[in-house]
């Protein structure tokens, strides 16, 4: 929160453009949360990304908690980019920079005269990337795309849900923001090769391939041994036998999930450790104590029906505990594989996030009230990331930046306000 | 073309499974020089993960292990053993980077902890990742990114409501956490570069995945509101749903936003009677009748093929694309065309498809996926007397005392 430390920043040389919307915008912000001075730019009447959820759901653009999330440690300007007199204006901003980010259609900064080839004229060392759905060129470069057609273009889609329905995503789009994340690979890739070379270059970002990345080995089952894995959610499928064994189970408050499996360590001491805590309650059956995880529930040989069996005598059990005894007792005295199924407010109350500190309070003044958001991303000990400050209001920084440091008059920003372009 | 990015960079990996050799790379395919330290004493255990090439189980089978680790190099030593010690500090001195994901006391117990490696070597960048991270009550919490998937919160929102969770499939936020540890990395890099110094990155992989979740977490904290699984629903889209097409389990995906979207979707499904229905017209109205505008839309899609969809709704500007099977996937015609999975010959698997882990090209120096996943000690030879410069005698010495490991110790046994 303290803009004075001691401590450096680790990319405090570097200016960013960030002209990303949605979960995209994750990436400009873990290059800010490193130290980078990122700007992100938005339309005059500001940006479509601030969207729900909204702060006390008062659904005005200044209360987008979305928008808050993925813009801390920025500032902002306005900017109508599709006007002459706004291009203008970008290209004064791209000198002052290092590094764009953007997530148009392929073509469209193109047509606005900024493109790639067009900005390193004004700036040859200038970086700029381009996040869109599947790469700037190829056959489907201009499809029409979204965060779930994304995700169904990846593979990962298929994977996910249950066999009987149709296959689900993650319920908060995910797509986005994996893109976002990988743009912040790529430029920091290319800000490398830009020390040795003084080059820039376009970092031209797939968000399919980036989608691709989470189906693990689902993919390879098929290329190298024609196997179409068949998606089961809350069960680990076993390709070779086509069983599915549960590892979801309800708990009196909620789900678990439990890794309910055989054959190897460290699966067959977890699972040898539920069973004797089950007993010592009362709520194992004499055949699921004499069961040998070893060789009975090896997913190389074993049944359905057995898999079965052992998830209703656990789920029998689960339903007497809560969450957090399951979490407590079981995963973390009796070192048994569980893992709560979280919910929002689990996270929130979580004690391992609190006493690490993990939260962070940022004021906004705007709100009489600070909030608290999810703090650094990873701990870094000679640079660590800092919150400098909240996401920017709409055109909060148009005086600072155009008028403090590009050197624009009172009169012509006063101008460029009543036309719109800022 | 210029020289590779990362040239001359050099990465002492410990990690395994999952997030830190992600995290390493995306260097490695930008040129770095990453040494994976594995052990025939202690398998990576994606090395025991399917599929095998060939249906059968062997240490250098795995393309599960080769999806992961082409472009490295792997070196076999045995860490409980005090020369292999040596041998792994001589490659930390070495290296720029180290990574790791032991639990906090393993290191330390051989020495190779950031505080003892720093000692000898202030400028080194060391990344150690764990699920919960150093300190607290949840430190020693052991899991995979299965465990940490339904603990950050995607489980609970994932699949039906009807339903117990759909969980997303595998580890899913091990593919989070490597994107972060990239970015991080590179700007440790770029940090020593100014400074001279060196860093410890310490990485709690809940912490870091809830970046992919973070409006619903404030939502709580300011609204008190628990998020839940709405199946394919999106709050500012109708139709946003998986359809059903002919063929066996064969789905598309569609997504109308705006009104235009709408018009456009009705025209080009020929607008047939029930797209006329004003209770359809605007998206508010949309989500209000959205059970009855998913049955109507699912009985457009049914009686086609799911490129037959993808097509007539794509040319009328309408986002949609098949549920991509993994054949599908790689028939792709985008990412052929990207160049995106690269056949190369490996000693043990025969020619087998490997990925690039960067879903991006520079447009000067392109990803590039040159070598296949290393077999287990592959490069002892060459790591040790060609990068560390050690004589082939040394090398011996360490291969007679069993620190540096070269047979298994029993058979090869698969997890899964």
């Amino acid at each position: 929160m303290s803009g004075v430390t001691e401590k450096d920043l680790a990319l405090s040389p570097y200016r960013v453009l960030d002209l990303t919307e949605g979960g995209c915008m994750l990436g400009a912000k873990m290059l800010a949360d490193l130290g980078a001075d990122v700007i992100k730019i938005e339309p005059p009447r500001g940006s479509p990304s601030r969207i729900a959820p909204f702060y006390k759901d008062i659904q005005e653009p200044e209360k987008s908690l979305f928008w808050f999330a993925y813009n801390v440690n920025k500032r902002g300007v306005t900017l109508d980019i599709k006007r002459a007199e706004g291009q203008e204006l970008f290209r004064k901003l791209v000198k002052t920079a290092d590094i764009v980010i953007e997530s148009f259609e392929p073509g469209y900064m193109k047509q606005l005269g900024l493109e790639y080839d067009a900005l390193r004229k004004i700036k040859p060392a200038i970086i700029m990337t381009s996040i869109t759905y599947f790469g700037q060129n190829g056959p489907k470069a201009n499809f029409k795309g979204s965060e779930l057609t994304a995700w169904a273009s990846s593979g990962y889609l298929n994977a996910c849900g249950n066999y009987d329905r149709a296959p689900t995503w993650i319920s908060f789009p995910q797509a986005g923001l994996f893109g976002g994340a990988e743009a912040a690979v790529g430029t920091m890739t290319a800000l490398w090769h830009r020390h040795d070379t003084n080059e820039g270059q376009l970092v031209d970002v797939s968000i399919q391939e980036c989608m691709m990345s989470p189906t693990f080995n689902v993919l390879q089952m098929w290329d190298v041994n024609k196997v179409e894995f068949k998606r089961v959610g809350g069960y680990m499928y076993v390709p070779s036998t086509g069983v599915h064994q549960p590892i979801y189970f309800n708990c009196r408050d909620g789900y678990v999930m439990i890794l309910v499996q055989g054959g190897n360590e460290p699966f067959v001491s977890s699972s040898a450790r539920l069973v004797k805590w089950m007993d010592e309650e009362g709520m194992a059956s004499d055949w699921f104590k004499k069961l040998d995880w070893r060789v009975d529930y090896n997913a190389a040989t074993m049944g359905q029906h057995l898999a079965d069996s052992v998830g209703e005598e656990v789920q029998k059990f689960t339903l007497t505990r809560s969450k957090d005894e399951l979490y407590k007792e079981g995963a973390i005295k009796r070192r048994i594989l569980i893992a709560p199924v979280s919910t929002t407010r689990d996270i929130c109350e979580d004690i391992q996030l609190q006493f690490r500190g993990y939260w962070v309070k940022l004021a906004h003044p705007e709100l009489g009230e600070a909030l608290k958001y999810c703090g650094p991303f990873i701990r870094m000990s000679e640079t660590p990331l800092q919150y400098r400050r909240r996401a920017p209001l709409i055109g909060e920084h148009n005086n600072e930046i155009y008028g403090s440091e590009l050197g624009i008059s009172k009169d012509m920003l006063a101008a460029f306000k009543q036309k719109g372009i800022i | 073309m210029g020289s590779k990015v990362f040239e001359g960079v050099k990465v002492a990996e410990f990690a395994w499974a999952i997030v830190g050799p992600c995290s390493s790379r995306y260097l490695a395919d930008h040129g770095a020089t990453v040494v994976k330290i594995e052990s025939h004493n202690r398998l990576d255990t994606l090395r025991a993960t399917s599929p095998y090439s060939g249906n059968v189980p062997h240490v250098d089978g795995s393309m599960c292990y080769g999806r992961y680790n082409a472009n490295k190099y792997c070196v076999s030593i045995d860490l409980n053993h005090p020369n292999g010690q040596k041998l792994a500090l001589k490659l930390i001195m070495w290296a720029d980077i180290v990574t790791e994901s032991f639990s906090p006391d393993v290191m330390r117990k051989w020495g190779l902890d950031y505080d003892s490696v720093r000692k000898l070597k202030p400028d080194i960048i060391y990344l150690s990742s764990s699920m919960q991270g150093r300190g607290g009550p949840h430190a020693s919490y052991a899991g995979y990114g299965q465990n940490a998937c339904p603990l950050c919160g995607f489980s609970e929102v994932s699949g039906w409501q009807d339903r117990i969770p759909a969980a997303p499939h595998g580890a899913y936020t091990d593919f989070i956490c490597p994107r972060f540890n990239a970015t991080a990395l590179i700007a440790a890099l770029d940090y020593r570069r100014r400074s001279g110094k060196g860093q410890w990155l310490e990485q709690s992989q809940f912490e870091t995945a809830l970046h992919f979740f973070s409006p619903p977490v404030m939502d709580y904290m300011v609204n008190g509101r628990i998020m839940h699984r709405q199946g394919n629903r999106l709050f500012s889209a109708a139709p946003h749903g998986v359809f059903p097409c002919q063929g066996d389990d064969s789905w598309v995906a569609i997504t109308v936003f705006t009104d235009e979207d709408w018009q456009a979707l009705c025209n080009a499904t020929g607008n047939p009677e029930w797209t006329k229905k004003t209770e359809f017209s605007t998206l508010a109205q949309r989500k209000q009748n959205e059970d009855e505008l998913e049955r109507l839309v699912t009985s457009w899609t049914m009686n086609r093929t799911a490129y037959q969809v993808e097509s007539i709704l794509q040319s009328a500007g309408v986002a949609a694309n098949i549920v991509e099977k993994s054949s599908d996937v790689y028939d792709d015609a985008q990412l052929k065309c990207r160049d995106y999975f690269v056949r190369l010959p490996h000693p043990v698997m025969g020619k087998q498809a490997f990925e690039p882990q960067a879903g991006f090209i520079l447009s000067k120096t392109p990803r590039e996926v040159t070598r296949p996943a290393p077999c287990l000690g592959e490069h002892n030879q060459y790591v040790f007397t060609e990068l560390l410069g050690m004589s082939d005698d040394e090398v011996a010495d360490h291969i007679i005392d069993g620190s540096i490991t070269t047979e298994l110790g029993g058979v090869f046994k698969a997890n899964m």
